[in-house]
């Protein structure tokens, strides 16, 4: 089953005309009929979840927007800088047009005129193809003035970030757009309300906007019934590490974690055997290989401890140490917390100095506990969701993996390692 | 209050009220719970990045900050639960892990938060074993202010003060994360008027005054609660020092006044109260060489002198000079000599035309909020008084309220306005006069002659008529000729607008300008706006003084020479009386001329009360001890020599109980009632004339019109070259505008010598649109540059600007 990934590998797919013929922009005649409150409920309907991360309803998003406050801003979030996560990159390069016309569609249902794509500073490619793709589609009326006779104007804007992953959460993006510093804003008053501009503006990303156009031209119920009961449609699976043939994947949601590692990806590297997996890109917890059957929909990664978050699945074989794989991960979110919180900005350091002297040999059991309490600090303390997704992959690798960590005490203490 | 605006919660098993939207942490005091903080300050609103204030809500899944969170129904709040503890606990932790070890050596250390959050709330002991980071210890911000980046806990309140408050964004968090960095944007210098606030809100010792570093411990200061005496905002101030010596000027929050905060002249432009210009001695001049006498015997001369020459020529022969910097209780003294003791009515303290009283309500810095349209009239709150600016900027950005503004020029605050008008220079009579007529029949005025387009005075009309609450705030030492009276006029106009609620603020730009008209130092009005026999206006008795008539003269804390129009004429007039006294605190121009001096306490050594523009009354306390008598003192000792009914004072407060007997409008005003925050004295009556003419401006062949704007930070006896301000100083700038640049050739740079009256200013030209084509603006940047000597004084003065 495809429905954003139908004919992604057709060439010229980014020009108007090719996409075009495979059936592109047939969705307005249809959605201009009706109003716009009712494309809202087909979209709410259908089941469509954001992608982005959170997995919020989309069209019970939309419906939130503060009732007639005009102007309202769209903002298609396309800063996907989730490490693992690469599936927007390849809709955006491959098929802008897509996007754009779930992103017409999507401000005909929250009567937007003003729409930005805002792209990681690393994206300049995919925004320089889709301001051509923009360009094309002003001069066929498909943005403007008066679109298709609708009576609906949008203007559609690219922007570039200057790289900073706090920039992906859409309330530090709506700063930065706003060309302020890229920090997370106090929420409520959430965008819906107070947006870009102090506006209503819905932020949603790339491909749960490139998948409104088939719901719309296919129907709610026909999206409703792919899937699992609160799990609908297809999500792209961007798979990396230890597997085969890693990359993006569209699957059916609910699909087993093994069917998509094992056959989609041709399986661990050098057959070797498989020892834990992130299942939704960094800020998710990360699972061990007894985990694997587990279904790839939203509720069953929740029941197995971890989230399906963006969608990016990290293969991890039985060679790697889950303490480096950690430090590693912690460095990260060290280099990438804004700073605007304490327990972040300090929490997120401190726990790179301790797993680097876990990982160098010279740590004690004591450092192992320290962690697991500075975890217990920052969770659900800090300001933003980055200062709980620092601490996932620290909590879940002891939790699921402390043998690693004491084997790496018992260096110190079998005095392999001299302090 | 009604019951719907109010919420009830409990915090730790009590119950309180509070009214919706109040947030946790302020609910919490109502029942004397205290949450910790660090980023939340009740002035800046919530931010919650320090993460110290949390607390746990029932039937909330997380703890929640409390500095973010409002009053909810029935809230069951928890702010010592084990959950709670180990949460503060953790924040503290953070908070310090990267923080020096500096307490011994702080200036925070005694009154810091972080000091004492730690010391309530933390676990005592930390579980850090690396290198703490290691960042600048010692990084300039600004000449006046250093920053101390180990300290810092970037709780941001620096970064949104000069967002939110100072509308500057000049303070601003740089780089991300852990190296976060609170600093100015291209290393430019933090270089605002209100810059020095973030040190009192710097919640540790990361922001700290250059002058101050490492100076003394807070808590070997004595603090004395006093007021600045730099602007009519008196805002409220503490003076720390130690072994009499001055040490730091700080904050001392008053809603009613300051709303919290100082300007940067007041924290670090009080150095003149030490400088080596001060008079400190009584003298008299006998063969050109001063001679040093005792201050009392001094006054007796005086007196005596005065007396002699009211014997010989009659009393107008005698006249006061005062100033609108002394204190109600000095000037009411000397109103008492010159009025009551030696018969003249030749008292007065400025050199433009101004009547006490108002037709409509007298509205105090409060009104600036809850007014609904700011009318602002030839003001420029930035310059002339800075703690109205930012009371504006929060009424516009924070209150919703309307800012329409009438000028000859253009201030900063005009990016605030809803609608900004600019009149020619000169022409602001009949700018108001329009705008009256407008008000009461319909009618823009003449744009040839105000400047101002048909279809501005329109919108400013509109404005003003759907202002529901209007306050006018108006600078009367702006206005040319008899202006003034069109401006009173314009208010009672206003004033009848139906269903208008109004009221003004006369908003000169002196210390105690109000208290100086309340106080009678004024040629036609006595004590609270009561008429009197016109006596001689201050350019009067220069004129007097010129042609010999007045033959005595005494400057209270004025220095006309450089201050007054007219320049070297002023000093050849003051050089033709048989007798001058100046009773000054500094070493002026006009001293230099004097045949006897008296010392001048003044501020930080001075006590007694004035009387804001806002007409609140407060008290300024003394600072730092002096072996000198106090100026009331010396006054008292004068009348008593020449009364037949000697009145002792003994303290300054028996000279405002005597004013609050005899002067109308202070009778509430006395010790006890003005101590906490001040009084409003009562309004004073204001004396309905008719409406007056507009005067036409006489027009020069050739030349341009003059306007001579304040600044905030002049190189006068207050700023010296050696102030910690210095690097706010400007050279002499004329502002021309780009037709009149045109005509005369002029590009910017370029040296310009500006004449008239016989003077020569030199000046960089700037081309500017900051006024109309047919003037010029010239800040009064400093003492030297002479540009009063430009000016003719009353009306509008002419000069003609020349490439140099
Ligand atoms: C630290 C952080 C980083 C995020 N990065 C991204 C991102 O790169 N792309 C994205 O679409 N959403 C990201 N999000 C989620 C957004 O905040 C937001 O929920 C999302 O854009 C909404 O779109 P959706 O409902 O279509 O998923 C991030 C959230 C957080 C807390
Ligand atoms: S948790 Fe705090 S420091 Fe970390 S990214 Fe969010 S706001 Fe910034
Ligand atoms: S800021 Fe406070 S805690 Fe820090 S060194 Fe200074 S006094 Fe100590
Ligand atoms: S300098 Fe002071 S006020 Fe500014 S962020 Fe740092 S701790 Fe806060
Ligand atoms: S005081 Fe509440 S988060 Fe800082």
């Amino acid at each position: 089953m495809k429905i954003l990934f139908k004919n992604i590998d057709m060439p010229g797919l980014t020009s108007l005309s090719v996409y075009e013929g495979q059936g592109g922009y047939q969705s307005f005649k249809k959605a201009f009929a009706q109003k716009p409150e009712e494309i809202v409920e087909i979209v709410k309907a259908s089941g469509l979840r954001g992608r982005g991360g959170a997995g919020f309803p989309a069209g019970l998003k939309w419906s939130f927007l503060a009732k007639d406050v005009f102007p309202r801003y769209l903002v298609c979030n396309a800063d996907e800088s989730e490490p693992g996560t690469c599936k927007d990159r390849e809709l955006l390069e491959k098929n802008p047009h897509l996007l754009i016309e779930g992103m017409i569609l999507t401000s005909y249902a929250c009567q937007v005129g003003t729409a930005y794509i805002y792209y990681r500073g690393e994206f300049q490619h995919a925004a320089d193809l889709m301001d051509k793709a923009i360009e094309e589609a002003y001069a066929k009326g498909y943005l403007g003035k008066n679109i298709m006779g609708s009576g609906m104007d949008l203007d559609l804007y690219t922007h570039l970030g200057a790289g900073a992953y706090i920039c992906g959460e859409e309330s530090a993006l709506l700063n930065s757009l706003e060309g302020r510093r890229g920090e997370p804003r106090l929420k409520p008053p959430f965008p819906a309300v107070e947006g870009l501009y102090a506006k209503p503006t819905v932020v949603n990303n790339v491909e749960t906007l490139s998948a409104v156009p088939w719901i719309i031209s296919e129907g709610a119920e026909k999206y409703a019934a792919i899937g699992t009961e609160k799990s609908k449609g297809t999500k792209l699976v961007s798979v990396s590490g230890h597997v085969k043939k890693p990359g993006n994947y569209e699957i059916v949601l609910g699909m087993s974690t093994r069917e998509l590692i094992y056959d989609l990806a041709g399986g661990i590297r050098d057959d070797n055997k498989l020892k834990a997996f992130i299942p939704g890109g960094s800020s998710t917890p990360m699972l061990p290989a007894d985990k694997v059957d587990v279904g790839y929909d939203y509720e069953s990664i929740q029941a197995a401890g971890s989230m399906l978050g963006s969608g990016a699945l990290i293969v991890m074989d039985h060679t790697v140490n889950v303490v480096e794989a950690t430090l590693r991960l912690s460095y990260f979110y060290m280099h990438e917390s804004c700073g605007k919180c304490t327990p972040c900005r300090e929490g997120t350091r401190w726990m790179w100095q301790i797993l680097g002297k876990l990982q160098a040999g010279i740590g004690t059991n004591g450092h192992v506990d320290k962690l697991l309490d500075i975890c217990d600090n920052m969770s659900f303390k800090c300001f933003c969701p980055l200062g709980d997704a620092a601490v996932g992959p620290v909590a879940s690798s002891i939790k699921n993996f402390r043998s690693d960590y004491e084997e790496l005490v018992k260096k110190l203490q079998g005095g392999a390692v001299s302090v | 209050m009604s019951d719907d605006n109010q919420v009830n919660i409990t915090i730790n098993d009590q119950p309180v009220t509070v009214p919706k939207g109040t947030l946790l942490v302020d609910a919490a005091k109502e029942v004397g719970v205290e949450i910790p903080v660090f980023c939340y300050h009740e002035k800046l609103g919530p931010f919650g990045c320090c993460r110290m204030c949390l607390v746990e809500v029932e039937k909330m899944p997380k703890l929640t900050t409390a500095c973010t969170q409002t009053v909810m129904p029935d809230m069951v709040v928890r702010t010592e639960s084990p959950k709670v503890v180990k949460a503060q606990q953790g924040v503290l932790e953070f908070t310090l892990l990267n923080h020096p070890l500096d307490c011994p050596v702080c200036d925070k250390g005694g009154e810091c938060p972080l000091q004492d959050n730690t010391f309530k709330f933390g676990s005592g002991t930390t579980r850090m074993e690396f290198d703490r980071a290691d960042n600048d210890k010692v990084t300039p911000l600004s000449p006046v202010i250093t920053i101390d980046r180990e300290r810092c806990i970037a709780c941001q309140r620096c970064t949104r003060y000069s967002d939110i408050i100072e509308q500057e964004q000049a303070l601003v968090m740089l780089n991300r994360g852990f190296k976060n960095e609170v600093h100015t944007f291209c290393d430019e210098p933090y270089a605002t008027r209100y810059s020095g606030n973030v040190i009192d809100i710097c919640p540790v010792g990361a922001l700290t005054n250059t002058e101050f570093r490492f100076k003394a411990r807070s808590w070997n200061l004595d603090n004395a609660e006093t007021l600045c005496a730099h602007c009519g905002c008196n805002c409220n101030m503490t003076l720390g020092s130690r072994t009499n010596k001055l040490m730091r000027i700080q904050t001392r929050p008053n809603d009613l006044v300051d709303d919290g905060w100082i300007c940067d002249k007041a924290r670090f432009g009080y150095d003149f109260i030490e400088s080596e210009d001060r008079l400190l001695e009584a003298g008299t001049v006998v063969g050109g060489a001063r001679k040093k006498v005792n201050a009392l015997d001094a006054a007796v001369q005086v007196a005596d002198s005065l007396s002699k020459i009211v014997d010989e020529y009659g009393p107008e022969s005698v006249g006061f000079l005062g100033s609108a910097y002394g204190t109600n209780e000095e000037l009411y003294l000397y109103q008492k000599l010159f009025r009551s003791v030696l018969g003249t009515n030749n008292l007065d303290h400025k050199t433009y035309q101004d009547t006490p009283g108002l037709p409509i309500d007298h509205y105090d810095f409060l009104n600036v909020e809850t007014a609904n349209l700011v009318l602002l009239i030839g003001s420029d709150p930035a310059e002339e008084l800075p703690i109205l600016d930012l009371r504006i900027k929060k009424a516009v950005t924070r209150r919703g309220v309307k800012l329409a503004i009438l000028n000859d020029q253009k201030t900063a605050l005009d990016k605030f306005a809803e609608l900004s008008s600019t009149y020619n220079v000169g022409a602001d009579g009949a700018a108001l006069s329009a705008l009256a007529n407008g008000l009461a029949e319909g009618g823009a005025g003449d744009e040839s002659v105000t400047g101002i387009s048909a279809e501005q005075m329109k919108s400013l009309v509109e404005l003003i008529r759907s202002g529901k609450k209007v306050c006018v705030v108006y600078n009367p030492a702006s206005l040319t000729g008899n202006s003034i009276h069109m401006l009173k006029h314009l208010l009672s106009v206003i004033g009848k607008i139906p269903d208008i609620e109004c009221g003004a603020i006369p908003a000169a730009p002196s210390t105690n300008a109000v208290g100086a008209m309340d106080m009678g130092i004024l040629p036609d009005f006595s004590p609270g706006g009561t008429p009197a026999d016109k006596g001689l206006s201050a350019m009067e008795m220069i004129d007097k003084a010129e042609s010999g008539e007045l033959k005595a003269l005494l400057m209270y804390r004025s220095n006309p020479v450089v201050d007054f129009p007219g320049g070297k004429r002023v000093e050849a007039a003051l050089k033709n009386l048989n007798l001058l006294v100046v009773h000054d605190m500094m070493e002026t121009e006009t001293s230099q001329l004097a045949h006897i001096i008296l010392p001048s306490n003044g501020p930080g050594y001075d006590e007694g009360t004035t009387t804001n523009i806002g007409g609140r009354v407060q008290y300024r306390r003394r600072g730092l001890n002096t072996k000198n008598l106090p100026d009331w003192k010396i006054v008292s000792k004068m009348i008593n020599s020449l009364s037949e009914e000697p009145v002792e004072y003994i303290t300054s407060f028996n000279v405002t109980e005597e004013i609050s007997e005899k002067v109308p409008g202070y009778g509430e005003i006395n010790k006890k009632s003005i101590r906490k925050e001040g009084k409003t004295r009562e309004p004073v009556t204001s004396v309905n004339g008719s409406v007056p003419q507009v005067e036409k401006v006489n027009s020069a062949d050739q030349g341009l019109k003059l306007r001579v704007a304040t600044r905030l930070f002049t190189r006068d006896k207050i700023l010296s070259t050696s102030s910690p301000l210095a690097h706010h100083f400007l050279p002499s700038t004329v502002n021309v505008h780009a037709d009149d640049a045109a005509k005369l050739g002029f590009s910017e740079g370029d040296e310009a010598v500006l004449s008239a009256n016989g003077a020569e200013v030199r000046a960089k030209v700037e081309i500017s649109n900051r006024c109309n084509p047919g003037a010029v603006i010239v800040p009064m940047v400093a003492d030297d540059q002479g540009v009063q000597g430009l000016a003719g004084g009353g009306s509008v003065s002419w000069v003609e600007v020349k490439k140099g």
